[in-house]
């Protein structure tokens, strides 16, 4: 084997998946990690279960996550971010920026960009007051309050009434155009899990389209035909607090009819948007980025292939996209990257 | 919030931008904020642009806020500093106001008095027909803009800067002013019409609405302020002909509702130490809107009712609804009154913020503010601002006995002016193009 | 006050529902008649509540108790018949203002479920197995246990 690791840029779902597979193949590997933890998005902000099935976060980061840690092949640099490189495939040298200020200059054969995603920060849409008003919260910090075991408001009551909002950040124009992808199903899921948790509480789901794609589906029917959880097709022009509680101005676009009502809690579906950490990536390493600020694969079609030779995309930080999926682009880029090592290991 | 041209975007995220693209940010920032974003800012700055283009090359004069009008700069909508003149003002009335609610425009006279502010109330103001808006019937865009531009005319002949108390006069205005100046055709045609009568094309450098005014004198009327306002709990009905016709047009301050909604009426509020009261329907119209007001005053009076009023009133317990228009300030007070013969219980004094402001600076309820025009019961909150209204009954009651009896109404009048009217005849000069 | 009576100088009257105007015969404040023209008041049409219970009387009866699985494709009103035929008449939409409990609604168009043939070909396309043909039992009966809501 080349005496070269890969490194891999991001430790979320893809970036583990790519370097435990490398590992696995006796590759070594270079795992760089901006935080101070493994696991990406589903450990930063406590996913409880995930979509569709489930499925406790730790059953499925869990292994990754101590694989990583205790693999001999692989070695993790924390609070770290690559700052430049240059070489070519086979033989890039990186700069990795410690956040205390040590860099190390290293060598590497490949590199695998994992960088993943951020939520939309929903003060940018004043809108739905977030921020300003109490209880209205993004799925996020519902799924940090779901593993808790607590879902309550400001005050410490048990919310009565609450409404999801999907699509914000995501489908508009005055914030970003684009389909998150998943917000629909992790919405679902969570609303599914907080009638199992609050078995009194009333849930309305205000939504454009229910883009549970695939088997993500059964989220959907489950919620409807099980858990009594109710639809509106429409879009909330505004979430009015009205000092006790927060008035959502919405249409029923199916009764074509305005409705005030009034909620304990609202639930702000926030979108995925590129973020700092994949903008950092991008000029560092100098990757093309599109329209939107993900990275840009050359064909968007396949996405591991970043356009230069020996740097390879996975996940999120190239489109929305699950866990499942990020999962199987990790894989991918790091079937992409151990070709070449073993083409560098002829040449060698 | 933007230094140089890096703008904070996040908690530890910030982008270098070009200066333009940093105009262009801040701007794009401060109407998402204020929900108003309507895309025409760009349009709107180009106006401007072309106004100034067409002074340089001799086709209109621009009646400029100089120095000796006493500006003070204020942010709009847009971004752009807007110059808001605060002496030797053409009170620019309202149709509305006179016979509704006649306590506006003499407390706004009677503020000018006291700060010593020289002002003209010319006799020679013609109506500016907008208020065909309610009822579907505006007249054409020429006829439209030639009123307008000879009301401008009239001030700029008297030296003196038009103040707009009315907000659809004002909005009318602003959407005149873009008219001409970016219609080669309807400045032609207008030019004609204003030619007949010896007059020409003037327009004002900034269009200024007595709300905008009052926002900037704040600081001097709340240190005149007589009254403890600190119980006082106060709403805003902002006109939507102020602030959503050519909205990037109007006064937002960053230190005001953090630049959410505009900022005036809402800043004379704090200033004057009230507290100021948020509702849900708080974008709403009035009901005089929508062309309702004229063709369906059944919907206008239960819009007014259903919508403001008794929002207001149910989330906020507020004592007074202060507004800045002649409409809204009519169908906010007048429509409560049939719902109260329904037996409906909400109702809340409805006044202009000129009245709230001399009220504050100890001006007489009756004789100026004349709040007796007022159906909506405004005893009690003038017992929480600490006024005898009793007394001052008696005191009014007196007034009218002595008139009748022939003695001499007084009157409120403008300070000694420090500005001439321009020299006769002017206007009758050609100007190019 | 029939219902042409009422309202009848609105310039838009034919847009305003019925049940929104209030106007009574006589009126007054102060002693000052505002009856007629004066004294019209139009309640706004905003939906202000849900509320559940007519859903909770529907899913109770046997044919009812799928309702809660219909997700408003309209396969059952493109379908049926008598849609085809009165305007007023739309399964869909019934169900649809059950579930959410828009009880001004509701109580508007309660009186069209009998318009129902109880032909069937709606549960016969419904993806989700609602049995609308059922469902408009299971509401006709509901509605008429007591009269509207609560
Ligand atoms: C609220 C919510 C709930 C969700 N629930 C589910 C679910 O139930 N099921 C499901 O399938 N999907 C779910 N998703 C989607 C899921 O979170 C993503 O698909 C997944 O996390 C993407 O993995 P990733 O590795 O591409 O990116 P991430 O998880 O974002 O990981 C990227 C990692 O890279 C690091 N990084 C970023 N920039 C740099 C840099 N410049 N240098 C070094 N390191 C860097 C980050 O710190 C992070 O650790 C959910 C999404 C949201 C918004
Ligand atoms: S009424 Fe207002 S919100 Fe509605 S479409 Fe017109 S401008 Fe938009
Ligand atoms: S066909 Fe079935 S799911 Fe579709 S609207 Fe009718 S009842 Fe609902």
């Amino acid at each position: 084997m080349s005496s070269l690791p890969v490194l891999v840029i991001g430790a979320g779902p893809a970036g583990l998946r790519a370097a435990t597979d490398l590992a696995e193949l006796n590759i070594p590997v270079v795992l760089v990690e901006r935080r101070k933890e493994l696991g990406g998005a589903p450990i930063r902000w406590k996913y409880h279960s995930l979509a569709p099935d489930f499925t406790p976060t730790e059953e499925v980061l869990g292994p990754m996550i101590k694989f990583c840690k205790n693999s001999s092949n692989i070695e993790v640099i924390e609070e770290a971010v690559v700052e430049g490189y240059g070489g070519s495939a086979g033989d890039f040298s990186v700069k990795i920026r410690k956040i205390n200020g040590e860099v190390q200059d290293r060598k590497v054969a490949a590199i695998i960009v994992a960088t993943g995603f951020e939520h939309f920060d929903a003060t940018v849409d004043p809108r739905y007051s977030y921020g300003k008003a109490p209880n209205v919260i993004g799925i996020n910090e519902l799924e940090v309050m779901i593993s808790e075991g607590k879902v309550v408001g400001h005050d410490g009551k048990i919310p009565k009434r609450v409404a999801f909002i999907f699509c914000v950040g995501s489908r508009d124009r005055s914030t970003n155009p684009w389909c998150c992808t998943v917000c629909c199903g992790v919405s679902i899921k969570q609303a599914i899990e907080l009638k199992q948790l609050l078995n009194d509480v009333q849930i309305y789901m205000i939504y454009m389209d229910i883009r549970t794609i695939g088997l993500w589906e059964k989220l959907y029917w489950d919620s409807m035909e099980k858990y009594g959880i109710n639809y509106i097709r429409g879009r909330v022009g505004e979430v009015f607090y009205t000092g006790e509680k927060l008035l959502v101005k919405g249409e029923d676009t199916l009764v074509r009819g305005p409705f005030e009502v009034l909620f304990d809690m609202v639930v702000l579906a926030v979108g995925i948007e590129p973020g700092e950490g994949t903008k950092q990536v991008a000029s560092a390493l100098k990757l093309k980025v599109n329209e939107f600020g993900f990275l840009a694969p050359k064909i968007p079609n396949i996405h591991f292939d970043s356009g230069k030779e020996g740097i390879f995309l996975a996940g999120t930080c190239v489109a929305p996209m699950s866990v499942e999926e990020s999962i199987a682009e990790g894989s991918a880029a790091a079937m992409q990257a151990a070709k070449l090592v073993s083409r560098t290991k002829i040449i060698v | 919030m933007i230094e140089g041209n890096a703008v904070q975007l996040g908690k530890d995220e910030e982008i270098q931008l070009s200066k333009e693209d940093t105009k262009l940010f801040e701007r794009l920032a401060s109407e998402r904020k204020a929900k108003l974003a309507m895309g025409t800012t760009e349009d709107y700055l180009k106006m401007l642009d072309k106004m100034r283009e067409l002074e340089k090359k001799g086709e209109i004069i621009i009646h400029h806020v100089e120095e000796e009008y006493k500006p003070v700069g204020v942010r709009t909508l847009s971004g752009r500093e807007k110059k808001i003149p605060t002496v030797e003002l053409w009170q620019h009335k309202s149709c509305g106001q006179c016979g509704h609610i006649p306590g506006y425009i003499s407390a706004l006279y009677w503020i000018m008095a006291e700060l010593g502010i020289p002002f003209v109330d010319d006799t020679n103001q013609t109506s500016c027909t907008a208020w065909n808006y309610y009822g579907s019937g505006a007249s054409n865009s020429v006829a439209l803009s030639a009123v307008f531009l000879r009301n401008m005319h009239v001030a700029w002949e008297k030296n003196a800067y038009p103040l707009i108390h009315c907000g659809t006069s004002y909005g009318d205005y602003k959407e005149c002013r873009y008219l001409v100046v970016m219609n080669e055709d309807i400045r032609r045609r207008v030019r004609s019409i204003l030619n007949k009568i010896g007059r020409d094309i003037v327009i004002p450098e900034e269009l200024v609405h007595y709300s905008e005014w009052l926002h900037v004198m704040r600081q001097r009327i709340a240190e005149r302020k007589k009254l403890d306002l600190s119980d006082v709990k106060a709403a805003v009905h902002p006109a939507c002909h102020t602030y959503k016709l050519m909205a990037e047009d109007y006064t937002y301050d960053e230190n005001i509702l953090g630049g959410t909604r505009p900022a005036p009426t809402s800043s004379i509020i704090l200033a004057l130490g009230a507290k100021l009261v948020d509702y849900s329907t708080w974008y709403d119209c009035c009901g005089f809107g929508f062309r309702h007001i004229l063709t369906e005053r059944e919907i206008a009076r239960s819009f007014a009712y259903f919508r403001k009023i008794r929002p207001v009133v149910k989330e906020t317990g507020a004592d007074v609804l202060v507004t800045h228009d002649t409409g809204c300030v009519t169908t906010l007070d007048k429509s409560q009154i049939v719902a109260l013969a329904h037996g409906y219980k909400e109702t809340i004094p409805v006044i202009s913020d000129s009245q709230l402001s001399a009220l504050a600076m100890g001006a007489h309820p009756f004789k100026v503010c004349q709040l007796q025009w007022h159906l909506a019961d405004w005893k009690p909150f003038l017992e929480k601002m600490g006024i005898d209204w009793q007394k001052a009954q008696g005191e009014y009651k007196e007034y009218l006995e002595m008139i009748k009896k022939g003695g001499k109404p007084s009157f409120i009048r403008s300070p000694e002016r420090t500005l001439s009217p321009r020299s006769e005849g002017m206007h009758d000069i050609k100007i190019a193009g | 006050m029939s219902d042409e009576e009422k309202g009848k100088h609105i310039v838009e009257r034919k847009y305003v529902d019925d049940s929104r105007i209030i106007e009574p015969e006589k009126l007054e404040i102060g002693g000052i008649d505002v009856s007629g023209h004066w004294g019209t008041l139009v309640l706004p049409r905003t939906i202000e509540d849900f509320d559940n219970s007519m859903l909770k009387k529907v899913k109770s009866m046997p044919r009812g108790k799928n309702i809660e699985k219909c997700w408003q494709c309209g396969n059952c009103t493109a379908i049926c018949p008598v849609a085809h035929a009165h305007p007023e008449f739309n399964p869909r939409y019934l169900i649809h203002i059950v579930k959410m409990g828009y009880s001004a609604e509701v109580e508007k168009l309660k009186d069209t479920v009998y318009f129902c043939s109880g032909c069937g070909l709606c549960s016969s396309v419904c993806p989700k197995g609602v049995d609308p043909q059922g469902v408009m039992i299971a509401m006709s009966i509901a509605f008429k246990s007591k009269k509207g809501y609560r």
